[in-house]
């Protein structure tokens, strides 16, 4: 049952609260802080209360609980088939969980359970050593906050070495690809893929690096509802921070928040629509896509002569 | 009822979250409640569980409420809160705190040693009833079915314990917050974190689509039914009419959209005599039925309908359509047949000249390819589809685009 109050924020919240509570010094202050911390927003008007009044008879008048230890639920069968099942994935030999526990548990689900149709066929190489190594580097300088040597292939084919402040592992599921976001200015993403060697270097002050701050752009699109496009659009465009308003009837003003380097994926994915979709700003975006548009017009209508093109489209 | 921000049921603010998230453009008259307080009722609770991504417009049509989320930045999918809100009764919680503490020592009690313990522990404070032995007994056949207390019969009496060992959780810290969000039912993931220290933020995540977490419990149903070779009676909910309707199926895998996050459910449908996809989002309940006596007997036709699959559409009647595209690249762009390359799923790429790269696929439904195929737009020299209605499309949609960002109008040279 995935739907169960023993999951539930408040049965957190309560364990939270007994825990300081068998440990001594629960006051009604930290009470109610731990409550605005674990909880809901509207929590704070039912738990203290239900404690302090007896409806829950787990504190007494003076804070203090009649448990003998601190509260600790085990793993439920379905947590335990869940991390069975995450066995079987080719990307948890990147982390080498611990498999006792879960000897005779079934898992969830078998690995070719889930089919991701329309993932890129170059992911990134998850049995291969080097690269596991890598990774577990990169993961032992996040967590220890450590610089690090990195020698890796640029796009173009260009070796080179740097050292670099981490930050960030970051992963896309339809490139299924890692990532590595650093506090360069200048190649500041490294592809993990693209790694050859990976050294760990000293500590390094938090404080004394800043992150580079992404760049963001605001996309104003008007959308037809044809075909389901208000759907498809509104589900693929949903990662983005977004507001939609209805102009008219099957129209709708679309606006959306991107970061700039992602501009061109983003012209094709706006392409993608067809013409159920009309980019309004920004101007660079509507050039580019009118020059793609155009281009493409004079293809179809003269067959042949792409090679006296000039007129070339970047992606 | 007086209001509470828990709820005892999913399916309604699997609805709204939805439709908060998705659309966010619907006044509150537009939803579809019985009526406005609960409408009202369930805005309020996902305020109080989403405040920090609840946003609201106020124009001349009236408010509107949305969620909105740039899923890059996000630690944890907010989405998740939802399913931590079940209600429960008092003495649900009661029994949840006093049970485990009384099993914390590791030996085996049996159910009357609990039952006293009990007694005991609520005798603590006098102003309160003692619970009946059959509340008690009951939470502890719950427990066991959860997984959460083993049982063993020491003579005629039944003695529970905590399961004897458990997982390492410790060792497990980093993999349970990548897959928390990666994997499609990363809510237990979710649950997990929760009974740990908070990390430190070393994942993030680009592409990332959060809306299927509303749909994991119809996942877990689906997944049980595939894990034991059940049949299974679904009910889904026509997108169009609205209207629910049930089928007869044998559920054999879950096809995701990494460009999109849909889920569906891939079938053998009994009434059809074929394969068919189901939205997730739109199935409302999955039943369990009798098992398949011959599961592996759609093996062998599922890995023949696999190959010429381009998404998640059989066409109408498994026939098949051909596809062919040349891509014109110039001589530094090499990224142009890598894209080819990865993105071609089932489809063969060649090298034809120097500065043309063909690419040929047979699919059962070729309109199915129009968004990919026009990522290519600008660079296309020749594109042949067999299926004539296609064509049109693909023809009337370009003339279309031509129209909609100016300069020449329509134009019959696009061909």
């Amino acid at each position: 049952m995935l739907f169960s109050e023993v999951y539930s924020c408040y049965f957190r919240t309560v364990e939270t609260i007994l825990t300081e509570a068998v440990k001594g010094g629960l006051t009604e202050q930290r009470l109610t802080e731990l409550v605005r911390e674990k909880a809901f927003a509207e929590s704070v008007l039912t738990i203290p209360s239900n404690l302090k009044d007896g409806t829950w008879p787990l504190l007494t008048e003076d804070l203090k609980t009649p448990l003998r230890s601190v509260p600790q639920m085990p793993l439920t069968l379905l947590e335990k088939r869940w991390l069975k099942a995450l066995l079987q994935d080719p990307r948890i030999r990147l982390f080498s969980p611990s498999e006792a526990g879960l000897e005779d548990i079934e898992p969830l689900y078998a690995p070719d359970t889930f089919v991701y149709f329309d993932q890129y066929n170059d992911g990134d190489p998850y049995d291969d050593p080097d690269y596991i190594a890598h990774f577990q580097t990169i993961l032992q300088a996040l967590r220890e906050k450590r610089k690090l040597r990195i020698t890796f292939t640029g796009a173009r084919g260009k070796r080179n070495t740097w050292v670099f402040v981490p930050y960030k592992l970051e992963y896309s599921v339809k490139d299924d690809k890692f990532r590595l976001l650093t506090a360069q200015t200048y190649y500041g993403t490294v592809n993990l893929g693209r790694i050859e060697a990976c050294e760990l270097l000293d500590h390094y002050s938090p404080k004394a690096f800043h992150l580079p701050q992404v760049k963001m752009d605001t996309l104003v699109i008007e959308l037809t509802d044809e075909r389901n496009a208000l759907e498809r659009a509104m589900v693929h465009f949903s990662h983005f921070e977004k507001e939609t308003e209805r102009i008219d009837g099957d129209r709708y003003r679309v606006t959306l928040r991107y970061s700039r380097e992602d501009e061109t994926e983003l012209v094709i994915r706006l392409l993608s629509f067809g013409p159920v979709l009309k980019v309004l700003s920004p101007q660079t975006m509507v050039d580019e896509l009118r020059k793609r548009i155009q281009r493409q017009r004079w293809l179809s209508s003269k067959p042949g002569q792409a090679e006296i093109q000039s007129n070339r489209v970047k992606e | 009822m007086p209001y509470s921000e828990l709820i005892k049921s999913f399916d309604k603010i699997r609805g709204y979250m939805r439709q908060f998230y998705v659309f966010g453009f619907k006044r509150r008259e537009e939803y579809d409640a019985k009526s406005l307080r609960s409408y009202d009722n369930e805005r309020r609770r996902v305020e109080s569980w989403l405040g920090d991504y609840m946003s609201f417009r106020q124009n001349e049509t009236g408010k509107q409420v949305f969620l909105s989320v740039d899923s890059r930045t996000i630690r944890h999918n907010p989405l998740y809160k939802a399913f931590k809100a079940k209600s429960f009764t008092d003495n649900d919680l009661i029994l949840h705190c006093y049970l485990l503490d009384l099993l914390s020592d590791g030996t085996a009690h049996s159910a009357h040693q609990l039952i006293e313990g009990v007694a005991e522990l609520l005798g603590k404070f006098p102003k309160l009833k003692l619970l009946d032995d059959s509340t008690i007994r009951k939470k502890l056949r719950e427990y066991e079915s959860l997984g959460l207390i083993t049982s063993e019969k020491q003579g005629r009496e039944l003695f529970y314990r905590l399961p004897p060992c458990s997982a390492d959780l410790a060792s497990w810290k980093e993999a349970v917050e990548f897959f928390a969000e990666e994997d499609p039912l990363g809510v237990i993931g979710s649950y997990l974190l929760d009974r740990t220290e908070e990390g430190g933020e070393v994942f993030g995540f680009k592409h990332h689509y959060i809306l299927h977490a509303l749909d994991g419990e119809i996942l877990l149903s689906a997944l049980d039914a595939i894990g034991s070779h059940r049949r299974i009676c679904l009910t889904n909910v026509s997108l169009r009419s609205g209207n629910p309707k049930k089928h007869y199926a044998y559920p054999l895998k879950i096809y995701v959209s990494a460009q999109s996050g849909r889920q569906y459910l891939l079938c053998w449908h009994d009434g059809l005599r074929r394969m068919q996809f189901f939205r997730m989002d739109a199935i409302t309940k999955i039943e369990l039925a009798e098992p398949e006596p011959e599961p592996d007997r759609f093996a062998d036709s599922y890995a023949r309908f696999r190959k010429n699959l381009w998404g998640v559409s059989g066409g109408r009647y498994h026939t098949m359509d051909h596809v062919e595209m040349d891509v014109w690249v110039e001589d530094d762009e090499w990224y142009i047949p890598q894209r080819l390359e990865r993105e071609r799923r089932y489809g063969h790429v060649e090298q034809i000249d120097a500065h043309t790269w063909r690419f040929t696929a047979d699919v059962y439904d070729s309109s199915e390819m129009l968004p990919w195929l026009r990522t290519f737009i600008g660079r296309i020299v020749r594109l042949e589809f067999s299926n004539p209605m296609v064509r049109r499309r693909w023809r009337d949609d370009l003339r279309a685009l031509v129209r909609a960002y100016g300069e020449g109008g329509d134009n019959d040279a696009v061909q």
